[in-house]
């Protein structure tokens, strides 16, 4: 068995270095704007939290190595090199100061994409061995059990019968030639089943084929939030052949952040190949079925509420006005944050925060950022479409002492249907 | 000139002699105070000093200059106390004022020095030919040889004017001559530059009173100039300056901006880049100066005026020829770049040859 290594990070470092990340290292003018987008600096005050500083390893090796005068500087001994120390000092900047929520690539007036490089960086810490032990551990039930949280088929079997029990509906698994895929994440499995059981009644009532497949059920990605392109591609690779192998059209994400980015965004770079299905978002086939006319719903719902936008779907995976358009159609007093659309504010848990137990009490004490935005508005109910972020919210909100029940979209629009064949 | 052979020992007694009076002596020490930025409690030791001050023994030497320095110095106006100064000190040698010419000359050179070894002031005016001894000689002496053996015994060197100072005209791209300044061969010697083409007499009197009364030389910039006289620039204190703060400008030297005294900063006024006293102590006894009389500033004092683009060209115009050197530029960018891009690709792509697949298993730093 390999170990981790200081080289083996070195090296990964190096192998991150691209034109963009020169380009943005080259162009930043350390004016300090992005520590007023980062909610772990807003609310703590620290500046060690400047999203650009957390990238101090990786820049270095790009001055160092990259760079006509870093190399000058390094031959004359003017420059600190990359350590083992080094890294181990910015691990808690790195995993426990960032959500890959990606704000502060909006507000950089140069244009650099900070998150991008913190996503690269990690490459870095985790060929070391220098990832948070929750991470890790989440990585390796992801690749042995099958889900970071070492959910197992046949737990999704039981939800199944439960399920098909309380409804009388069916859930296709393993039907070859469906046209959509539709995958989970191991959070709704164990706490949010009610998902699987929307999925199915606006499914059966939208006349939508579609299944779930046994060998490729979890969307999760442990590879992209610990950092490690090797393991993404290997769960990537299954969501893959499981979609080839029941030949379906379309790949469903779920109501899951970095679930997107990794199937949608990184997935095919990550495998080296083209997908012969389609991705599609929860929320981008909802709104297609509402504009179709094929999403009946009656009756709004009365109370004020408010959406949270998950990171990964909205500002990054540019999900902006599916939620909107269908929130609409059930609720009568929608209100919006006051950051909202790109700009939202992370929940604080992404990025593998809410996987790493050594980062809990920091991610509830920069929650004081949501809580702000939620006091702002006096809504009395609270949806998002992510069950990263829902668990999340429901847990900053029992912390702050906050009574505010958080929903799911896709089971508030099922809550709505028409059930015109019952 | 003064008369080697008179009984007149102190510069006090030459004044004195000359029909200056007590008062006025006293208000050029306060003057020169001034000038110099000496507290007021400095006037008596200056008139003291310049009161009791021997002879200095001066050694004038001229090589690739015009002799404009020596005019700005000699020229023809009521004899001020600058002159009586200049006349006090024992100038033993000049081409230009000397009445002496061929081997007296030279015997009168060779006497001053072996007289006054270590005591006495070069003073130089012009450049030295550095490509071919022939270009410039004296007596069948090369300049270079005339000043290396000059200043062998000098106490300090006084390079009066841009030629001597930083090589001046001569130097001007392409520079045919090797032409070189006075303190790119003399090491070894105190040089002090008092620059401008040609520098303010003032400003080599000056120069020389600090001489006289300090026994020594005088704070220098990083040029190698005195600090009091070349301190600031000509734009920081020009009274044309109000009009460059509001952004007024005269745009031709017969518009409505020239005739109300706007900025000359657009004409070529090389003002705010050439250090110099023109703007406070005038020319032609402080009767006017160029920026007065309508006339950009031409940079006379600062290295390389010459070669500084247009004098009609505004500072902020680049000089030089734009397409060509940009094009240069630009291929020598595009090497560089493409070099160096092909070395980080080097680096990323052997990075990416020793990458070993990460696996769970190898997550820990220890196995």
């Amino acid at each position: 068995m390999s170990q981790a290594t200081l080289e083996r990070g070195l090296n990964a470092l190096r192998e991150e270095i691209d034109a963009p990340v020169a380009a943005f290292f080259s162009s930043c003018v350390n004016c300090g704007l992005c520590a007023e987008a980062c909610l772990f600096y807003t609310e703590t005050g620290d500046p060690r939290y400047t999203p650009i500083n957390k990238l101090e390893p990786l820049r270095r090796i790009w001055e160092q190595e990259f760079t006509l005068w870093g190399r000058v500087k390094k031959a004359l001994g003017l420059t600190q090199p990359v350590t083992d120390e080094l890294l181990q000092e910015w691990e808690p900047l790195v995993y426990d100061a960032c959500s890959l929520c990606g704000r502060c690539s909006m507000v950089c007036p140069v244009g650099n994409d900070i998150a991008y490089m913190i996503r690269k960086e990690r490459e870095g810490f985790v060929a070391s061995g220098n990832a948070p032990e929750g991470m890790k551990g989440a990585s390796a039930r992801a690749v042995k059990i099958g889900s970071p949280m070492g959910v197992k088929f046949h737990a999704v079997q039981a939800q199944i019968r439960h399920i098909e029990a309380d409804t009388g509906l069916e859930i296709p698994v393993d039907v070859v030639g469906a046209d959509y895929l539709a995958l989970l994440s191991s959070m709704e499995i164990m706490n949010f089943p009610e998902y699987i059981e929307a999925l199915a009644r606006i499914f059966k009532q939208a006349g939508v084929s579609w299944t779930l497949c046994s060998e490729a059920f979890e969307a999760t990605n442990a590879g992209i939030q610990i950092g490690s392109s090797d393991i993404a591609a290997e769960l990537v690779e299954r969501v893959v052949k499981g979609a080839e192998k029941l030949k379906v059209k379309y790949v469903i994400s779920p109501e899951c952040g970095h679930a997107y980015t990794a199937i949608r965004w990184e997935g095919p770079n990550l495998i080296g190949r083209r997908y012969p299905f389609k991705v599609v978002h929860i929320l981008e086939l909802l709104d297609e079925l509402r504009v179709a006319g094929k999403l009946k719903t009656q009756g709004m719902d009365e109370a004020r509420l408010t959406f949270h936008d998950p990171c990964q779907i909205v500002r990054k995976g540019g999900v902006l006005e599916p939620p909107r358009n269908l929130l609409k159609q059930v609720a009568a007093n929608f209100v919006e944050m006051s950051d909202h659309r790109e700009m939202n504010w992370c929940c604080g848990g992404g990025g593998g925060v809410s996987a790493n137990e050594r980062a809990d009490e920091l991610r509830l004490k920069v929650f004081a950022r949501k809580k702000s935005q939620l006091d702002e508005l006096n809504v009395d109910k609270l949806v998002t479409a992510c069950a990263n972020c829902r668990l999340m919210l429901e847990d900053g909100l029992e912390e702050y002492r906050v009574e505010l029940p958080v929903v799911g979209l896709t089971e508030m629009l099922a809550e709505h249907l028409v059930e015109d064949n019952e | 000139m003064a008369d080697s052979n008179t009984e007149i020992k102190t510069l006090g007694e030459s004044l004195r002699q000359r029909g200056v009076s007590r008062r006025g002596f006293l208000k050029f020490c306060t003057a020169t105070a001034s000038m110099m930025a000496l507290p007021p409690a400095m006037v008596p030791a200056i008139a003291e000093a310049l009161e009791k001050a021997r002879r200095p023994s001066v050694i004038w030497l001229s090589f690739q200059e015009c002799t404009g320095c020596t005019e700005s110095l000699t020229r023809a106006h009521a004899p001020t106390i600058e002159n009586l100064i200049f006349d006090h000190i024992s100038l033993d040698y000049h081409h230009t004022l000397q009445a002496a010419s061929g081997e007296g000359a030279e015997a009168a050179r060779e006497a001053a020095i072996h007289e006054n070894f270590g005591k006495y002031l070069v003073v130089v005016d012009g450049s030295i030919p550095l490509k071919d001894p022939g270009f410039s000689t004296i007596a069948g002496i090369s300049n270079l040889d005339m000043l290396k053996e000059t200043v062998a015994g000098a106490a300090a060197v006084i390079a009066v004017g841009s030629c001597a100072a930083f090589g001046g005209l001569p130097h001007a791209n392409p520079n045919p001559t090797g032409a070189v300044s006075v303190s790119e061969i003399i090491k070894d010697k105190p040089v002090v530059n008092v620059s401008g083409c040609p520098p303010i007499p003032t400003v080599i009197s000056g120069v020389l009173a600090h001489f006289l009364t300090f026994g020594g030389l005088p704070e220098l910039d990083d040029l190698g100039r005195p600090k009091v006289f070349y301190g600031q620039s000509i734009h920081d204190r020009c009274y044309r300056r109000p009009f460059y703060d509001k952004g007024l400008f005269a745009e031709t030297f017969d518009d409505e901006g020239a005739r109300k005294g706007w900025c000359l900063y657009r004409m070529g006024c090389k003002g705010p880049m050439t250090y110099n006293a023109c703007a406070t102590t005038k020319w032609n006894q402080g009767t006017s100066w160029p920026v007065e009389s309508g006339h950009g500033c031409l940079g006379c004092s600062e290295p390389d005026f010459w070669d500084g683009g247009g004098f009609y060209n505004a500072i902020s115009i680049p000089d030089g020829d734009i397409a060509r050197n940009i094009g240069l530029g630009a291929v020598a960018g595009v090497a560089v770049g493409a070099a160096a891009g092909m070395l980080n690709r080097n680096a990323k792509a052997d990075a990416a040859a020793r990458h070993e697949t990460v696996t769970v298993d190898d997550l820990e730093k220890t196995s």
